[in-house]
């Protein structure tokens, strides 16, 4: 073997004899790659949903719609067509699986659809003649088939039957499509979702029309927004919460490092005697990092993409209700992912090990190690750390008033660099206060002499056991702040939900049956009101006299009736409540909370919108928070929303009268009209619904969350038990003076737990800022609202108790070791 | 029999949909050979085409939907107010994906396709457009659809690029006097044209080829052309707007077998003489000379035809060109012996290539004669398969 391989192997044979430290380095790079990669591979893959989405046929294309919002059909499509205007007809639905998915079904022309499409991808069967012509064919991604029941090889040509007992045409998979959207022939498309000659909408090539046909208006592509915009603060949380991962593996990592190097100054020193030049040394440590780095790394990622897999389903529920965006609920990666995950990683690692190396560079060959000279530097390093902390908090106090002076909704990368800055002012500033209180509480002491040697100990055992209470601080203050925010919407929420929900069923009739049963409904005596909503969609062309960007928002039309008024929830009104709801049934509206922040409108603003009789002017005369909505939308009294935009009847609500039961009614309707399971609602289950999505939506966020603090967990571990041993040398003494081995193990406890406790209550206001720059910023900027900021004493709790917990566990495992130490094994300790 | 059904096998304009451009003579190995661009292929199950005597107007100017393929070709050659050439083409192909049944399932469902071909060509300029539309043979008001072909009065449209009889009822042949337009291309590139066409003569029908359902005394595809047409009207080019006259040639042609299995592709001639005559070649390639199908008609100014075969005429091609990465022949040689003719045919400019989802050459070529070099006439040159 070559001097080279010997000194390596003399280098890593001390990982022979510490298995443990090997395994807790190998553990820190590995949670911190599969978390960090778990995180990219599920960005990857909805990115590339996205950009499948984009690609999709009218993405890129400018719409027309009718001037008049009436419904348009194919006599749009044929006129058009023959005055010379290159448009083609989309028909767009939703159809129901057998299974009960929800499926997009997007009919097309193959023969009028501008440009390359999604839809021409080869290795469709047959090509365009059997696409034409029935049976027809179903473009379907290869991820949507498990909707539709079907496995992957028996897939293409079957025809599997939907809901409603009708059959799709035969399926042919194109990895193109993005996820949960069937693409067909419109004419097959017609059928199925017995739509007639009616159609969604009308595209043409982006910028062919210099203006609008007369009666229509022109949507151009650039006006709408892609599905990668508007989730893309989603994907910027995810990313900062997978960084906040790595970064607390890389404590553990870097605490692991630390350790291994001071275990073996004398192995070190002993080469450097033997002839090796310190440059090798430092040559061979970095080597080291590398196989380390590699292995862990590469474990990291691959269980990344387990961690992935696992959490994708709820991304992408997160991502469907939240935005309306869909997502693939199977992981695809692209190439690159592999290779941007092993970088970060060891990237990562070099950062963490580079003061390892820098300090075995400037290793002393002779007299090594003294306790007392590590303290002399490490109170160098407590004024750094000081001084860094406080550069970090002034970074933060600007970030903060920066953002203070910005409009609502903006700033959301600024945002994310004010929480780090706080988290990093947080986590430098500890050791020094750590160190401070220890060395304030070590003087008042003096009667108390185990009292003294124990903080005296902590302060010795403080440069080791900093890094691991940093990345504990950093975990818990992220863990408490984003558990009060979520905390706090859930309340919220739930209330909105309450309020909003004030009917006892819901019910949603075929719109030609509507009149009919709303007549029956009037004349029963068990009902008490009966609240009409209705839905559209326009155009928003102006606020006040300034022309705006022009932004389709949706309508909504809402029976402002006894029930709904007391309890609907608005944010800022003209002229008070009452007035409010005056306004609104008399042809005034409100505005969502998203439109509100998103264009700056405030009550007392003018809206034109785009309507069927020439453009409509309304006063805004509320603000109305509506969580869950990734839309703007503008709200008013049912009967004006259907007489002035012509928009369509939507579902009914029906309250029912002091004493009446929902299940009678409800069994009349179905049975009188023929409803079926989904056309009429008891509160209960809408309520149930909306829930189920909201968990479901912050599903991830709690995951990530629990897993970042059990990272900083393992962190802490590892650090203790890394320095089990040589904190029995440094036990045995005070056994030896007289100490009992129990009352021994009861000052560690008490050393750690006071550690972490005070931690954590250092977490408590850190965590309490993040949560409000969660609320206050983050959140307006990602989803368009804002929440109230809630206080929960009982996370705050939790979180004390998280760190102690924590603490005490971490400390368990040496203590044990210690308690059962045989006093022979102490006396052979050698001193210090 | 031009099966200038390009457009036809809409098989293929699926894999221009497609992205795919499938050239039509890049068969897959190992396939039966099926003529270009499927025209070859047999057509079972559509409706056997009505012998010629049982020919009615105006019902035949409109579409015959039982058939398989059927196609509205004009082409003329024109002359700005300076006298500079310049020449356009407005075809609408039908194609039946599948004999049309019971009326068909919903407004959208189709069981025809249209496609249209305009091109406008000045010098090196040309300006090519395609366009398709989905139709059904039955049920359905037509004027509510995006392209269609009524019989009487005569119109035949996609979008809006128009074919449009102009003859008072009752007053002669619905084809007599028809106004074609059509626009393409945006700004600069935008180019179009307002025609109106005069026939000068009546319409002729042509023989067939010996080969297919013909061969087998079984109907076979039918094959009549105006060629008379004397046109005026403004074309719309490089930014300008051309006053134009001179003359046009109509063709119309439906059937369910329009080549030989072996053919793959052919050259076709539309020439207007001088006093007033027509010649019409046409010669189906195969693979070897014997597979070759060479025949035509002779018009006089009268109308009255003479089918023509390959004892009567022959066919040479003298020169070719690279033209779109294809050897093209451009210069023909043309003998007509009972005539008296020894022609030489040539390409105006070898820029006429259709870049369209089946590509092919169509352009305007000049008649001369061989031996003294003087004009004796111009008309269209169609070449495919190459």
């Amino acid at each position: 073997m070559s001097p080279l391989g010997v000194a390596l192997a003399t280098l890593l044979s001390h990982y022979r004899r510490h298995p443990g430290q090997l395994a807790m380095l190998l553990l820190g790079l590995w949670v911190a790659g599969a978390l960090w990669s778990g995180v990219q591979a599920i960005n990857a893959s909805a990115r590339d949903s996205y950009a499948r989405a984009e690609a999709l046929f009218d993405a890129d294309l400018d719409r027309l719609t009718p001037g008049d919002g009436r419904p348009l059909d194919r006599r749009d499509f044929v006129t058009l067509r023959r005055a010379g205007l290159p448009v083609s007809p989309i028909l767009e639905g939703e159809v129901t699986t057998a299974s009960g998915e929800r499926l997009t079904l997007i009919g097309i022309d193959p023969l009028t659809l501008p440009g390359d499409s999604a839809f021409a991808s080869p290795g469709a069967d047959g090509g365009l003649e059997a696409f034409l012509a029935p049976p027809w064919r179903t473009r379907l991604a290869p991820e949507t088939l498990a909707a539709l029941g079907q496995a992957r090889r028996a897939a293409p040509g079957a025809t599997p039957a939907l809901a409603g007992g009708q059959r799709l045409p035969p399926l042919a998979p194109t990895p193109a499509l993005p996820p949960n959207t069937l693409v067909m022939d419109i004419a097959a498309a017609a059928r199925l979702l017995e739509r007639g000659d009616g159609l969604s909408r009308l595209v043409v090539p982006a910028d062919t029309l210099a203006t609008a046909p007369p009666g229509y208006r022109l949507v151009r592509a650039e006006q709408r927004l892609a599905p990668g915009e508007l989730t893309a603060s989603f994907h910027l949380s995810l990313t900062a919460m997978a960084l906040l991962a790595l970064i607390v593996g890389l404590f553990i990592v870097q605490a692991a490092l630390g350790l291994a190097l001071e275990q073996r100054l004398g192995l070190l020193r002993t080469l450097r005697a033997l002839g090796v030049p310190g440059r090798t040394l430092v040559g061979l440590l970095a080597g080291e990092l590398v196989l380390l780095g590699l292995a862990g790394a590469l474990a990291g990622i691959a269980s990344g993409v387990g961690l992935a897999s696992a959490l994708l389903p709820d991304v992408a529920a997160t991502l469907s209700s939240l935005y309306g965006a869909e997502v693939g609920r199977t992981l695809r990666l692209p190439w690159h992912y592999w290779l941007g995950g092993l970088g970060v990683v060891l990237g990562g690692l070099l950062l963490a090990g580079s003061g390892v190396l820098w300090r075995a560079a400037r290793l002393p060959v002779l007299g090594l190690g003294q306790a007392q000279a590590w303290r002399a530097g490490f109170q160098r390093q407590l004024r750094r750390q000081a001084l860094g902390g406080a550069a970090s908090a002034l970074a933060a106090l600007g970030l903060w008033a920066w953002l203070a002076v910005r409009p609502p909704g903006e700033g959301l990368l600024a945002a994310f660099g004010l929480v780090a800055a706080l988290l990093l002012a947080g986590a430098l500033w500890l050791p020094p206060l750590l160190a401070a209180a220890l060395d304030g509480l070590g003087r008042r002491m003096h009667r108390r002499p185990l009292l003294q040697w124990a903080l005296a100990d902590l302060q010795l055992q403080l440069p080791r056991l900093a890094l691991a209470m940093m990345a504990l601080l950093i975990a818990l203050s992220a863990n408490l702040g984003v558990g009060s925010m979520v905390g706090g919407f859930r309340l919220t929420f739930l209330d909105w939900l309450d309020q909003r929900l004030v009917a006892d069923l819901y019910l949603r009739p075929p719109p030609a049956r509507l009149d009919e049963i709303d007549a029956w409904l009037a004349e029963r005596p068990e009902v008490a009101e009966r609240l009409a909503t209705a839905g559209g969609e326009t155009t928003l062309l102006a606020i006040g006299d300034a022309e705006t960007p022009r932004q389709s928002v949706a309508l909504f039309g809402i029976t402002p009736g006894d029930a709904v008024r007391p309890g609907w929830p608005l944010k800022a009104t003209l002229a008070g409540r009452e007035a409010a709801w005056r306004e609104l049934a008399g042809g005034a509206a409100f505005v969502n909370e998203q439109l509100a922040i998103a264009r700056g409108i405030a009550p007392g603003d003018r809206l034109t919108l785009a309507a069927p009789g020439g453009d409509e002017r309304l006063l805004v005369v509320a603000v109305y928070p509506d969580y869950g909505n990734p839309r703007g939308e503008v709200l008013l009294a049912t009967p004006q929303l259907r007489r002035r935009f012509q928009a369509p009847p939507g579902s009914l609500g029906i309250v029912l009268a002091d004493g009446a039961a929902a299940k009678p009614l409800a069994a009349a309707l179905r049975s009188r009209f023929a409803l079926d399971a989904t056309a009429l609602r008891d509160q209960r289950q809408v309520k149930r619904l909306a829930t189920g999505i909201f968990e479901r939506t912050f599903a991830i966020t709690r995951a990530l969350n629990a897993l970042t603090l059990a990272v900083a967990a393992l962190a802490l571990l590892a650090t203790l038990l890394a320095q089990a041993r040589e904190r029995r040398r440094r036990l045995a003494p005070l056994w030896a003076l007289g100490v009992p081995r129990g009352r021994l193990v009861r000052v560690q406890l008490a050393q750690l737990g006071a550690a972490a406790l005070a931690t954590g209550l250092l977490a408590l206001p850190l965590g309490l800022a993040v949560s409000a720059c969660l609320v206050d910023t983050i959140n307006v900027a990602a989803f368009g609202w804002r929440l109230p900021l809630h206080v929960f004493p009982g996370e705050m709790l939790l979180t004390l108790a998280t760190a102690l917990g924590a603490a005490l566990l971490a400390a368990a495992l040496p203590s044990l070791t210690l308690w059962r130490t045989p006093p022979r094994a102490l006396l052979a300790e050698e001193a210090p | 029999m031009r099966g200038r059904a390009l457009a036809v096998t809409w098989l293929v304009a699926g894999w221009l949909v497609t992205g795919l451009l499938v050239g039509c003579e890049r068969d897959p190995a190992g396939e039966p050979r099926a003529g270009f661009a499927g025209l070859g292929t047999d057509a079972g199950g559509f409706t056997p085409v009505a012998p010629e005597a049982a020919l009615r107007f105006p019902e035949d100017h409109g579409p015959h939907p039982g058939t398989r393929l059927e196609w509205w070709y004009l082409t003329a050659n024109l002359r700005d107010a300076e006298g500079a050439p310049l020449g356009i083409q407005w075809t609408l192909f039908r194609r039946a994906l599948r004999p049309p049944t019971a009326p068909a399932a919903g407004a959208w469902a189709a069981d025809q396709l249209w496609m249209a071909h305009v091109a406008v060509s000045r010098g090196a300029d040309h300006r090519v457009a395609e366009r398709f539309a989905r139709g059904a043979g039955q049920g359905g008001a037509d004027e509510a659809r995006q392209a269609g072909v009524i019989a009487d009065p005569f119109r035949a449209w996609l979008d809006d690029w128009r074919l449009e009889s102009r003859v008072e009822a009752g007053t002669g042949d619905a084809l007599d006097r028809l106004e074609v337009s059509a626009e393409a291309g945006r700004g600069e590139a935008a180019f179009g044209y307002r025609l109106t066409l005069d026939a000068q003569g009546p319409l002729v029908l042509h023989g067939k080829p010996a080969f297919g359902e013909a061969a087998a005394g079984a109907g076979g595809p039918i094959y009549l052309s105006q060629p008379f047409y004397r046109v005026t009207g403004t074309v719309t080019l490089g930014g300008e707007r051309l006053s134009v006259s001179g003359r046009a040639w109509l063709d119309r042609e439906w059937g369910n077998q329009l080549m030989a299995p072996w053919h793959h592709g052919w050259d076709w001639f539309s020439l207007h003489l001088a006093g007033g005559r027509k010649l019409m070649v046409y010669r189906l390639r195969g693979e070897a000379a014997t597979d070759t199908t060479l025949f035509g008609s002779w018009i006089a100014a009268d109308g009255e035809t003479r089918a023509l075969d390959g004892e009567a005429l022959s066919l040479t091609p003298l020169a070719t060109r690279s033209v779109a990465g294809r050897e093209l022949p451009l210069r023909w040689r043309l003998t007509l012996p009972e005539q008296g003719l020894d022609l030489e045919v040539s390409a105006r400019h070898p820029n006429r290539w259709m870049s369209t989802s089946v590509p092919y050459w169509e352009g305007a070529v000049t008649v001369r004669d061989r031996d003294d070099g003087a004009a004796r006439g111009e008309g269209y040159l169609e070449m495919t398969g190459y």
